[in-house]
């Protein structure tokens, strides 16, 4: 596969970020007091969104070469605004690629968004992965976002230390946990854990546990159904389907090191690389931060088993970028024709492979670094869900519900709060 | 406000030059464009569903009902206000003892002045993650090395006990200020007091209890009102250190108004501000009732 070589010179790349920078910049005070469709030097000039820090320098090298490529649209990549606050003052990008969450399924179910459907690109996306932005809001009759990068995350293991105690990667919940003795009677903390930070115990052991034993999207499509009704007493509730994988959490957070309450994100990493533990509850953004650390780590990934069927193994994914062109820009064809650019399979699949990240085409080629090959499979059978704690709307405070679990709060008495909290939602919405 | 103040008793001399007025236009301009115009229109959205953006419906008062049975809104006040309240008297206390230390006769008293000021000029979010590496780290390896069980694990990973290393890191940051004007306060009473005080056969703590507190009690109620309204306010120094939690045991007031903007629950925090906004007005009247009496005596 041709592969367009990228100017990697740190100078180059933070020359033309700070000017992008600079020209989003002028681009949003133009915005104000001139009428849109502004014109550079003949060239229709428009917005792109992108604030993923790791890939910034890469998407402003992207941008350069499409300026470089043809004459008649300039790309601005901006890389530093609030996205809210771009839709709030009617003035958003015209075209971004950007994470897809709850969040931005709020701007796409309001219409904000453009419909993407006629577009050839639209069409080679792969069915399943499609799904997943439909699994957070849809809006009638549009394909309003094109799913660019998955990223899939599931437990991160220290190969070496499962091969000097002979421990085979489990394939069922009683296999991991005689994995987990194992470590333990050889004093090997089988668990890292870092349950300072809210988010690593919502995206590692909650959504493992959760995604490993439910149906995560059918569950949030009982509870929207149920709104004001969700509890004890109703068909569904976070009190009830909840409860036995939460118990599992609390068991697996008590299979942790001692001091995981007062551990955080680099905490963990730091420990992987140093082969403190066999086990980390992380997404692919801290193989890299292992790497760093220790580049002859011997690390791989598994799906979390938590049933007694190895067929129930699934990974957590999301959409890590996603590609959309609201409604409002008045430059849609230029936005579209930069999106079909980004598309182009050279492009798009180069991205992936070096982000570690899995390609959302039918045509997208495997991955190839052994740190997450062992996903592929169950990437390609989609049997993957999105975490159980990113459906929840961050008005409820969910993360620090996890975490007041796993530190020792009362599971029925937490997840009763959270029915409690989706119930006042959904009556005021 | 004060721009009201200050134009009543010039209009009452009739002789005011228009040009002062002109002079008041920018302030007044960017007062009303910054912060009142936005209230007001807060206040406005309170009543509404609007998640921030796009088309509302005007919802009457049922952000304030649903508020009002919100254990997430209703467990931020109790822990705010208990949590204001303790920080409020911890860093009185340190700061008047602070003070009459460094206004007696020690030695080398500016050099521990400015010591003690440094805080003051931190910004407390960098505060906030210096500690949480004490908190996270130092201090659990002290503890272990010297065999103290309580202190082996971070207070800020225990739901129960997270608040005492919130409160610690606020006090810290907030005794500069206070510490500032106690000095300066107990520099104004005149040594004569004293003298006569020491005639009079009073020292030690005779004399800090029946000349100096009474004598700096205008200070300490100042400082009380405008710590407690501060650290009603409080958001950097506990996001740095717990983020709100463990779970959500450390939330402050401003935190959950602030998860509205990112959760798109514009409104309903809009509404949980308005109501944050009135007991800041009641404070702020309280204060300024308090010290115009004062200022009257």
């Amino acid at each position: 596969m041709p592969t367009p070589p990228l100017p990697s010179g740190a100078g180059l790349s933070r020359r033309a970020l700070l000017g992008g920078i600079g020209a989003a910049g002028a681009a949003l005070l133009l915005a104000g007091c001139a009428p849109s469709g502004v014109r550079s030097g003949g060239r229709t000039e428009i917005t792109f969104y992108q604030t993923k820090p790791e890939a910034i320098g890469y998407f402003s090298d992207l941008v350069d070469r499409f300026n470089a490529s043809q004459s008649s649209i300039r790309v601005v990549h901006d890389s530093t605004s609030g996205i809210a606050a771009g839709f709030v003052r009617g003035n958003p990008p015209d075209i971004a690629a950007f994470t897809y969450n709850l969040e931005m399924a709020r701007f796409m179910e309001r219409g904000a968004l453009s419909d993407l459907s006629d577009m050839p690109e639209a069409a080679t996306i792969r069915p399943e992965v499609q799904q997943l932005v439909d699994q957070y809001a849809t809006y009638p009759g549009r394909t309003s976002v094109l799913p660019y990068s998955i990223t899939a995350a599931s437990v991160i293991y220290d190969q070496r230390l499962f091969a000097d105690r002979g421990v085979e990667v489990p394939t069922t919940w009683e296999e991991f946990l005689a994995a987990c003795q194992t470590f333990t009677s050889a004093g090997v903390t089988p668990i890292y854990s870092t349950f300072k930070e809210p988010w690593t115990v919502a995206q590692g052991l909650f959504d493992y546990t959760t995604g490993g034993m439910l149906d995560v999207a059918d569950f949030y499509e009982r509870m929207n159904a149920e709104g004001t009704a969700v509890g004890r007493t109703g068909s569904v509730s976070f009190e009830k389907d909840f409860a036995e994988p939460v118990d599992r959490m609390i068991q697996l957070a008590g299979l942790s090191n001692p001091n995981r309450n007062s551990r955080g994100y680099g905490d963990g990493n730091l420990a992987m690389a140093e082969g403190q533990a066999a086990m980390l509850m992380q997404g692919p953004w801290a193989l890299g931060e292992i790497s760093k650390s220790n580049p002859d780590a011997r690390i791989g990934t598994f799906p979390l088993p938590m049933t007694a069927d190895p067929d129930d193994r699934k990974v957590r994914v999301n959409l890590d970028l996603a590609l959309w062109v609201p409604e409002s820009s008045s430059k849609k064809s230029a936005a579209r024709e930069f999106l079909s650019y980004l598309m182009q399979p050279d492009i798009h699949d180069a991205y992936n492979r070096d982000f570690l990240a899995f390609g959302t085409t039918t045509t997208a080629p495997p991955v190839t670094d052994e740190r997450i090959v062992g996903m592929q499979t169950y990437y390609d059978e989609a049997r993957f869900y999105q975490g159980a704690s990113k459906a929840i709307p961050l008005t409820i405070p969910a993360e620090n519900y996890v975490q007041g679990i796993v530190t020792g709060a009362s599971a029925q008495g937490t997840l009763r709060t959270m029915d409690a909290d989706w119930r006042r939602l959904a009556l005021r919405a | 406000m004060s721009a009201v103040d200050k134009a009543v008793p010039r209009r009452r001399g009739r002789r005011t030059d228009p040009v002062f007025y002109l002079f008041l236009l920018p302030t007044l301009a960017m007062f009303t464009l910054a912060i009142t115009l936005p209230a007001a229109m807060g206040v406005f959205f309170s009543f509404t569903n609007s998640i921030g953006f796009g088309d509302f419906d005007m919802v009457g008062v049922t952000n304030y009902v649903a508020m009002a049975t919100d254990p997430a809104i209703l467990g931020s006040y109790g822990f705010t206000m208990g949590f204001a309240l303790v920080t409020v008297l911890a860093v009185n206390v340190i700061a008047l003892l602070l003070a009459i230390g460094l206004t007696s006769r020690i030695s080398a008293k500016n050099a521990l002045r400015a010591v003690f000021v440094i805080p003051m000029v931190i910004s407390g979010i960098i505060i906030a993650f210096v500690f949480n590496f004490l908190f996270s780290n130092s201090v659990p390896a002290l503890g272990a090395a010297l065999g103290i069980d309580s202190l082996r694990d971070s207070i800020l990973a225990n739901a129960d006990t997270a608040w005492i290393g919130i409160v610690i890191v606020t006090a810290w940051q907030a005794i500069p200020s206070t510490l500032l004007i106690y000095i300066a306060g107990l520099l104004a009473i005149p040594g004569e007091v004293y003298e006569a005080g020491a005639l009079d056969g009073a020292s030690g703590w005779k004399q800090l209890k029946s000349i100096t507190l009474p004598l700096v009690a205008g200070y300490i109620v100042i400082n009380t009102i405008i710590g407690f309204k501060n650290f009603l306010n409080s958001y950097d120094i506990i996001v740095g250190l717990t983020n709100g939690g463990p779970g959500t045991s450390t939330r402050s007031i401003a935190m959950t108004i602030f998860s509205g903007f990112t959760g798109g629950d514009y409104a309903y925090q809009m509404a949980n501000a308005t109501i944050f906004f009135l007991i800041a007005v009641a404070i702020a009247l309280v204060q300024l009732r308090i010290t115009r009496g004062k200022a009257a005596v």
